[in-house]
């Protein structure tokens, strides 16, 4: 087998179901050992990607590699080469952690006291050897994660894929999850693929990460480089009375780097200095007779940057505590 | 070899499951107990007449009348071949436990998707036609276990079943399991929701039940549900097991334990390459 760079190579991507555009058109490659994130909203397209790039649904349009092999023609030689953590729970419930992964490893080929030895081995690095007898329907919602990250270790795949690793967990669970990510990279330089839409998650973890919204990547990069497009400082301002000439006001701050209309009557204005920006812009309001009701500055973060490239906000993260993602409404 | 690996994976897997449920183990042993107690004793008797009432201007002579207990008795022996209505319905009881046991296995299968264990097997590199095979054949040894316990319990109410023949009228009751295993498996494969399928299997399991002499011989049934009974394959484990068990031979003039294997085991073998057809092909947008 070729000795490749770039593990997953995905070419322009398209997933349709029924009347649904799910992923439109998406191009991304992933290089060994890398930690690549897909960032965006719930409904972005990012677990549809996934279950293509795990031969689980089939695409529209375009092509997928992994480990060089192609996900439709090829599907049982790229299962091979592949640990998966659904963003569902996966695990049988009415068996123990040790038979979900006795069986996990006889379905991947593994036997008598090599897998054993590896169960054992797997279940005391999550910390779940004491309770490795113990029925599923038993373990807390991390535990349960915990035993699927070890569960997908197991026949050693090349490329381990999270889908939404800590959704649901609390911030103890999340810690922990990371850490074991974080360890996976360091120890066994492993190349992983993760979606999530926790801003934070993908900035602590990701080597490299794609923006992802309505089954589009809008920018890809290291966080650094996203954060970047937006330069030093971002500028919020609300005003009561924003109409419909978005150039004119925008011609108004001719000082600012970008200058962009949000939704919501909100502006935002990319700067090199925000104190210093800050009374130019009153003074501008003044003269314009534009009321302001509100003003923010922010150094930007990939939330800044989302909200940049949508014009809407990625509201989850750990600081804002998310309303349960199955119930948020969304935006518009 | 791998193969291998994962058939006895999904084989482990079905049994383990059955025997953490201990207490739906006992569940499905009650059920037919239900059946064969109050249907077997209650009927029983009806057929073995005590009393037989004198009639007027028949003078009451003890002979006529013990005659008469003779004439009766035989002619239901005759109908449900040579034994007594106890034997010949928990030998149809026990082919029932397994039939009903084999098909509602089949809901695992929806239980696994809502739970998310389907996709586990899915993305795993086993082939999927053995994946499946060991499901089904993991089921069929339980409905199969099932049924031995029924045989075993039907000791305390009859006397009349051979018991040196178990092994074989198993063989023929874990035959026919794989095949309604594999066509409950197909169905739920198809569905996303408990209840539609709940539904399927009332409308199916009963009706082939009654029309495959479960209950009473296919012999003595209206020409019509004898029409339909021919083409149930249920009507020959049935005959083959209550032939074995019960040495009562109560069928159609072609049946035999030959022709009731062969029967058997093509609906099976069809049965199973569906299945595995159907679960080759299954994605997640199912």
């Amino acid at each position: 087998m070729p000795r490749l760079s770039n593990v997953i190579v995905v070419e322009d991507l398209v997933k349709k179901f029924k009347d649904v555009v799910a992923v439109n058109g998406i191009s991304f490659s992933i290089k060994k050992e890398e930690v690549f994130a897909l960032l965006g909203p719930n409904g972005a397209g990012k677990t549809t990607t996934i279950h293509i790039i795990a031969t689980l649904l089939k695409p529209t349009k375009g092509s997928v590699l992994v480990a060089g092999y192609d996900v439709v023609k090829e599907a049982d030689k790229v299962r091979k080469k592949i640990g998966i953590v659904f963003q569902d729970p996966s695990l049988d419930n009415q068996l123990t952690g040790y038979d979900n992964m006795y069986i996990h490893g006889k379905l991947y080929g593994l036997k008598g006291r090599e897998l054993q030895e590896k169960i054992m081995k797997l279940l005391d690095l999550v910390e779940l050897k004491e309770f490795a007898y113990k029925k599923v329907m038993y373990y807390s919602g991390g535990m349960r994660r915990r035993l699927e990250i070890a569960r997908s270790l197991l026949h050693e795949p090349e490329i381990l894929i999270l889908d939404e690793p800590t959704i649901g967990l609390d911030p103890q669970s999340r810690a922990r999850i990371w850490d074991y990510i974080k360890y996976l990279k360091k120890e066994f330089s492993m190349t992983i693929l993760m979606t999530t839409h926790y801003m934070d998650e993908a900035e602590e973890l990701a080597d490299r990460i794609a923006i992802m919204d309505k089954g589009k990547i809008l920018a890809m990069g290291t966080a650094d480089q996203l954060k970047s497009m937006l330069g030093q400082d971002v500028v919020y301002i609300t005003v009561n009375n924003l109409n419909n000439n978005n150039n004119d006001i925008c011609n108004m701050f001719n000082f600012a780097k970008i200058c962009k209309v949000l939704d919501g009557n909100r502006l935002e204005l990319v700067v090199d200095n925000a104190t210093k920006a800050l009374p130019e812009i009153f003074h501008i309001a003044e003269l314009k007779g534009l009321r302001i009701v509100e003003i923010s500055y922010r150094r930007p973060t990939l939330n800044e940057v989302f909200l940049h490239l949508t014009g809407r906000e990625l509201r989850d993260s750990l600081e804002l505590q998310p309303i349960p993602p199955r119930r948020r409404v969304r935006f518009r | 070899m791998n193969s291998f690996n994962a058939f006895t994976a999904m084989m482990y897997r079905q049994l383990k499951r059955w025997w953490n449920a201990r207490s739906r183990v006992i569940m499905t042993v009650l059920n037919p107990l239900i059946w064969m107690i109050f249907l077997g004793l209650g009927w029983g008797s009806i057929f073995s007449p005590q009393n037989i009432p004198s009639i007027p201007g028949v003078p009451n002579v003890p002979d006529v009348v013990s005659m008469m207990r003779t004439a009766i008795d035989n002619y239901f022996k005759q109908i449900f071949g040579g034994v007594g209505y106890v034997a010949f319905m928990i030998t149809g009881v026990v082919v029932m436990t397994a039939f009903m046991g084999s098909f509602i296995s089949g809901i695992s299968v929806i239980w696994d998707k809502q739970f998310g264990f389907l996709k586990e097997t899915l993305v795993a590199p086993a082939p999927r036609s053995i994946v499946i095979l060991g499901r089904i054949v993991g089921d069929s040894i339980v409905t199969t276990i099932q049924s031995l316990v029924i045989v075993m319990l039907s000791i305390v109410l009859t006397n009349e079943v051979n018991f040196i023949n178990i092994p074989l009228a198993l063989g023929y009751i874990f035959i026919m399991s794989l095949g309604f295993t594999s066509l409950g498996t197909a169905i739920s494969l198809k569905f996303s929701s408990m209840e539609g399928f709940q539904m399927v299997v009332n409308l199916i399991t009963m009706p082939l039940v009654f029309m495959s002499g479960v209950f009473y011989p296919v012999t003595t049934m209206p020409d019509w549900m004898k029409w339909i009974a021919k083409f149930n394959p249920l009507t020959y484990s049935v005959h083959a097991t209550r032939y074995w068990l019960a040495n009562a031979n109560v069928g159609f003039e072609y049946m035999n334990p030959l022709t009731d294997l062969a029967i058997l085991t093509v609906f099976t073998i069809v049965m199973i390459i569906e299945a595995m057809n159907i679960f080759e092909k299954t994605t997640l947008e199912d």
